[in-house]
């Protein structure tokens, strides 16, 4: 017999395994090395947080959390519902002007909300025209913590909600409402008895998505000054100098949120069944709304785009002609040098690491790789804030350990914020490539192989040209990330370094909102630019 | 003298369930064809998935060449053991067109020095006209056209066929198994066909792997295979006889209770006084109107040349019989039909 | 092409010799403009990082011995206290420095650049001058102010020192019946910025609010708009405890970081900033007042400072010592 091991990997497998566990680990290590090893309930404040104040925020959090999601529920479905099924006015422009709503951060869309109802704000400026001083102040909402906070998140969220359960609308091989109607349903009943069933994989994962970002979000919460979980992680830190309770806390939202990503991928998996079914895709033919329908199912999409997107548009708008302020011209320009710079430096960065783990997972079928690289999308669950103070104690910790001195590379430099990034936005390149990985057959893979191709040339010739595009979209995806991201960007940053986010907050947290307007919106104007592409490249209805 | 390719007491198994114990099969000649047969879910595409390298073996031993390719040690590569493997799905690459497809192999380099010209091969797998669309432009069974001729002209050493034709319409099917066979033997390719049509298995096999329920259960020629089944599975496996139970009577006979004496020689040796089960084929049996032996007709069925009559014979026993659909008279379902005694058949095959 | 973003990696992170590093947790554009002036005067470039507090504190901490962190200037003594006592600041050494800030406002190893006081706001149109004329922090927990106070949330960093120094002045269990006291006269649930409070007296929906003397500096400069400006102008701010030891006061301040390498140019700095031009600066873009003598000090007219009497009774340092302690007992009170 052989005296030989089993040679099951070979140089250049063995070469793509390592790499990808290693990149796989650098992603995971600073969230979980940091977080979990520097746990303890043993301190003063985590005794006084949980004795009074866990159960407080616990709730807030989950108050907030239904909320949302009830509400991005409502909106995502229903407008995704009119758009796919009805004949209206203005209906193809709905169809994809209410993806525009992603172009708005939450934290901009509060900075909106309560600028435009504040008392003798914006909206009291308007009807200043027209009614006395003390009726206005008697009619003015009052915008509580918990109110502002609800709808700046559902009002910026909803969007994976529309887009989801649009798509899988898309892909039904039948009109529904026509087979309701044979079955002699009514129109609601259609409605709640087949077609949000016939959704409801896509359904869960919009709402997964949206419950993912209003746990991690901190930006909207602590500036309408709700206390929730997030803001009981900065509280620990802040006031107590507790960094360890900080950690349990992020570990206890890490779990949280983790389980609804566990959720998320479970129901991806049916949904590729559910989809499957349907190879024969009909054109559906629209029912032509008539009379008050008509009118209704225009004005039900119009304001939510209004609210969602112009409403921030026009405030902004608004505030930078009435309070022009000395932002210079070379200053604008400079920014947008750093946004595109961070944009393709990261962008590229994430897209290639993520394409190589998710090409490593897919030909060598390693458990052990294939559990890591599930693992490390993990980060983006996590409040930037906490992920830039892992990534600081990392470098640190690595230096201590090994006698390096290589923090000083990654703390404050433009390496380091890329490193953030790439930490955050990871999973969003990574599912993307992974969903289509799945839909490209594994005996392409070994056809190449019995050609001759070895793996490396399988990943150049077969799978490259083969993804090419979809980077393109995740491209596009991490950016108008990118250009959102505060957190992380302010802490990581170089000297002098500023984006447009930054410079909002700046102005924003000097209570200057309207001096935000402009850096606003130049983040609205670069998201929106980016979801127009994606929307031409991708999105428009396949014949 | 050794066998250009050799499967020596391999289990089979694939991430699934299927597994298939103890295999032993061969190509004794380069350049003979051999086919596996066997019904659906059995695991005949694994053991092709096996051979080519994608999957690993931890039982037995499977040599090309002189050389061992797989043990429960030692692997090589798929990429490097010059065995191409033409899928049943889709495999064409969707990035590419179809000529691109067709060529991407073509640059292998191989010891074996053989011209198969591309021309020759568009023109024979009639691909003339798809050259330039997409993968997902084109049928199923074009796509399989396509993929044989990738495979073909990468220039394998060994080449491995998982049901080619299955896609591919009645009408163009013969006339492609014709070509391909021929191409095969003119150039010399050692081929492993995989399919669960027994008559595409005869027509390429040289010789035949019939699997069923986890094992090998006859690798020979088609002939011996079809009229020598080693066991009632083979017999079985074909489903167009039928079991009797009869006594053997001496050395050539045997007696059923109600067709009386058959004769024959016998395939396998009985002791006089052993109940057996005899397998009786459709054209084993004689039609004759004269006859005195008659059976009721239950079931009739057309296959252009022939007919099959389905004639009760017992509550328990149905037995087939093949008659020329030019013979004088047809017979209707109910009427009552002759069989001509005494019954001889040539070869007694009894389990 | 990878030649290519090597290169700018390397661009990016290379520095210029003269130079200093400023970590600061004040996000205001005067404070770059300001610095500017001092680039222009001595040729030494300001390199500027903004961030939360504790953010820059942790990075500076972690980076240690390789910290780039010249300065580090803080929005709070409670921060700055926190920063010394992770030991992060070699001390000041600097005699200009000593003899323009008062000890109540400084210490070894930091030195307030600004000074801000927590106020009450009233609207004349609801309150007569003669209920509110005298009145204290104190006060604020008596019943006749009941459902009348508008105010922000305990984990506002502000509201902490003030409860802090109240804590040093009366002790806990009177701290304690106070902040219960005062939790009862909220006018409603806190929630909003300091202007929001003040807005809140203006349109008469609450009697008293409490809130940072530059918010109501920045309404009337009319940086706001006018609408915002004429609703401060219904408003009149008052210092409290002005019979006894003085309305809350507490300062931005900076210190010079161990790790430094600039300690001098830093220094240099430090002195900079606390010259009539550069405090009156401060005084008319961020609305803050002055730590050195105002003699020399230009201010706008609404800016307030040397018009009363501040508490210089207790270091500011304790409102980082008792910080903790004083947001423990604020939610106990249940103030949100």
């Amino acid at each position: 017999m052989f005296a030989k091991k089993h040679k099951s990997f070979n140089f250049i497998d063995r070469s793509v395994y390592v790499f990808s566990l290693i990149i796989s680990l650098l992603i995971i290590a600073p969230i979980f090395g940091v977080i979990l090893g520097n746990i303890s309930v043993d301190n003063e404040y985590f005794k006084f947080f949980s004795q009074t104040e866990l159960v407080r925020y616990t709730k807030n959090s989950l108050f907030i959390l239904i909320s949302v999601l009830f509400i991005t529920f409502f909106l995502g479905t229903f407008s995704a519902y009119l758009v796919s099924f009805y004949e209206f006015p203005f209906v193809n422009f709905f169809k994809y002007s209410l993806l525009l709503s992603f172009a708005i951060p939450p934290y901009i869309f509060g900075y909106t909300l309560s600028g435009f109802f504040e008392n003798y704000g914006t909206f009291y400026s308007i009807l200043n025209y027209f009614l006395d001083e003390k009726i206005i102040n008697s009619i003015l909402p009052n915008l509580g913590p918990f109110l502002g906070s609800i709808i700046s998140l559902s009002l910026t969220l909803f969007g994976y909600v529309f887009i989801l359960t649009r798509s899988s609308f898309l892909n039904q091989s039948k009109n529904l409402i026509e087979v309701g109607k044979n079955l002699g349903f009514t129109t609601f009943d259609i409605f709640f008895k087949i077609i949000l069933p016939s959704a409801r994989p896509a359904i869960f994962i919009g709402l997964s998505l949206v419950g993912m970002e209003t746990l991690a979000d901190f930006g909207t919460v602590s500036f309408f000054g709700l206390s929730t979980f997030t803001t009981g992680i900065y509280n620990s830190w802040f006031i107590f100098d507790d960094l360890k309770t900080a950690n349990v806390l992020s570990f206890l939202l890490l779990f949280f949120i983790l389980t609804l990503f566990v959720l998320e991928s479970f129901f991806r998996k049916n949904m590729k069944f559910h989809n499957s079914t349907s190879s024969l895709k009909r054109k559906n033919e629209k029912i032509n709304l008539k009379g008050t329908k008509r009118i209704l199912a225009f004005l039900f999409c119009f304001t939510i785009f209004f609210i969602s997107f112009l409403f921030p548009l026009f405030q902004m708008l608004f505030w930078s002609f009435t309070f022009p302020n000395s932002f210079d011209f070379l200053e604008i320009i400079s920014i947008n040098f750093n946004s595109m710079k961070l944009i393709f430096f990261a962008s590229t960065v994430i897209i290639f690491l993520s394409f190589f783990v998710n090409f490593g997972t897919r030909v060598l079928k390693s458990n052990v790789l294939s559990f890591f690289s599930n693992l490390s999308i993990a980060g983006y669950a996590i409040p930037g804030i906490v992920i830039s103070v892992a990534i600081i104690t990392f470098f640190s910790l690595i230096d201590n350990l090994l006698h390096l001195s290589i923090k000083s590379y990654f703390i404050g430099s433009l390496a380091g914020l890329i490193f953030g990034y790439v930490i955050r936005f990871y999973s969003i390149s990574f599912n993307t490539i992974k969903t289509v990985y799945l839909k490209i057959n594994k005996t392409i893979d070994d056809s190449a192989l019995l050609l001759g191709f070895d793996k490396l040339k399988i990943l150049k010739k077969i799978h490259f040209p083969l993804l090419k595009s979809h980077f393109v979209f995740a491209f596009i995806l991490i950016s108008i990330e990118i250009i959102k991201e505060l957190p992380i960007t302010l802490i990581l940053r170089p000297f002098n370094f500023e984006t447009f986010s930054t410079k909002a907050f700046n102005m924003a947290s000097n209570d200057l909102i309207e001096a935000a307007a402009v850096p606003s919106l130049f983040i609205i104007l670069w998201s929106s630019l980016l979801i127009i592409l994606s929307i031409k490249f991708f999105l428009i209805d396949k014949k | 003298m050794k066998n250009f390719f050799d499967v020596k007491n391999v289990t089979f198994s694939s991430s699934s369930d299927h597994k298939l114990i103890d295999v032993t099969f061969n190509i004794k000649n380069p350049g003979d064809i051999i086919s596996i047969l066997g019904p659906s879910g059995v695991g005949k595409t694994t053991i092709l998935r096996t051979i080519a390298g994608l999957e690993k073996i931890y039982k037995g031993e499977i040599w090309l060449n002189n050389s061992l390719i797989s043990s429960k040690d030692f692997f090589i590569e798929p990429e490097k053991r010059g065995i191409a493997l033409s899928f049943q799905d889709n495999s064409l690459f969707p990035h590419l067109n179809v000529y691109q497809n067709l060529i991407i192999g073509e640059k292998r380099k191989s010891k074996i020095k053989r011209k198969i010209k591309l021309e020759e091969c568009i023109e024979l797998f009639q691909l003339e006209s798809l050259l330039k669309k997409f993968p997902h432009e084109i049928s199923a069974g074009e796509a399989q056209r396509a993929s044989l001729v990738r495979s073909l002209l990468s220039n394998p050493s060994l080449l491995l066929l998982d049901e080619p034709f299955s896609n591919v319409d009645i009408g163009l099917k013969e006339k492609l198994q014709v070509n391909l066979k021929n191409l095969l033997k003119e150039n010399k390719i050692s081929t492993i066909i995989v399919t669960h049509n027994y008559e595409e298995a005869f027509y390429f096999g040289g010789k035949c792997c019939l699997f069923s329920k986890n094992k090998l259960i006859q690798f020979d020629n088609p002939y011996n295979i079809y009229h020598f089944p080693a066991s009632q599975d083979v017999a079985n496996f074909f489903n167009k006889g039928a079991f009797l139970n009869a006594k053997v009577i001496s050395d050539n006979e045997l007696e059923h209770n109600i067709l009386g004496v058959i004769k024959g020689k016998f395939v396998r040796k009985f002791k006089k006084g052993d109940i057996v089960k005899l397998l009786v084929q459709p054209e084993d049996l004689i039609h004759s109107d004269k006859s005195n032996l008659k059976f009721k007709i239950i079931d009739k069925r057309f296959l252009g040349t022939n007919f099959i009559y389905f004639l009760k014979v017992s509550a328990k026993e149905i037995l087939p019989v093949l008659v020329h659909s030019h013979h004088i008279h047809q017979h209707t379902i109910n009427e009552y039909f002759g069989v001509k005694t005494p019954i001889i058949i040539k070869h007694l095959v009894c389990f | 092409m990878f030649k290519v973003f090597l290169f700018l990696f390397i661009f990016v992170n290379s520095a210029t010799a003269n130079e200093i590093n400023l970590f600061t947790s004040r996000h205001y554009e005067s404070d770059a403009r300001l610095f500017k002036k001092f680039t222009d005067q001595t040729g030494i470039k300001i390199n500027i990082i903004s961030g939360k507090s504790k953010i820059l504190e942790k990075r500076i901490f972690e980076e240690g011995n390789n910290s780039k962190a010249d300065i580090l200037f803080l929005a709070d003594a409670g921060a700055l206290y926190s920063a010394q006592n992770k030991n992060l600041f070699s001390k000041i050494k600097s005699e200009f420095i000593k003899k323009k800030v008062p000890i109540s406002l400084r210490n070894d190893f930091w030195v307030g650049i600004t000074k801000r006081s927590r106020i009450l706001y009233y609207n004349p149109n609801f309150l007569s001058k003669k209920e509110i004329e005298d009145i204290s922090y104190e006060d604020l927990s008596d019943k006749k102010w009941l459902n009348s106070i508008a105010v922000r949330q305990s984990n506002n960093i502000y509201n902490q020192s003030l409860v802090a120094s109240m804590l040093e002045h009366n002790g806990v269990n009177n701290t304690k019946k106070w902040l219960e006291g005062l939790v009862n006269n909220f006018a409603r649930s806190p929630q909003g910025n300091d202007r929001a409070q003040i807005l809140m007296v203006a349109s008469g929906e609450a009697k008293l609010a409490i809130a940072n003397s530059y918010y109501y500096a920045l309404m009337l400069s009319g940086k706001k708009g006018i609408e915002q400006k004429k609703a401060a102008e219904k408003v009149i701010p008052i210092f409290p405890n002005q019979l006894n030891r003085g309305a809350h006061i507490n300062i931005s301040g900076a210190g010079i970081i161990k790790f430094s390498k600039n300690k001098k140019k830093a220094e240099k700095f430090l002195e900079f900033l606390l010259t009539n031009d550069s405090q009156s600066e401060f005084c008319s873009n961020s609305f803050e007042y002055p730590v050195i003598d105002d003699k020399g000090v230009d201010k706008p007219e609404y800016n307030l400072s040397s018009n009363f009497k501040e508490d210089t009774s207790i270091d500011v340092s304790i409102y980082g010592k008792r910080q903790a302690e004083a947001f423990k007992l604020m939610k106990k009170a249940g103030w949100n």
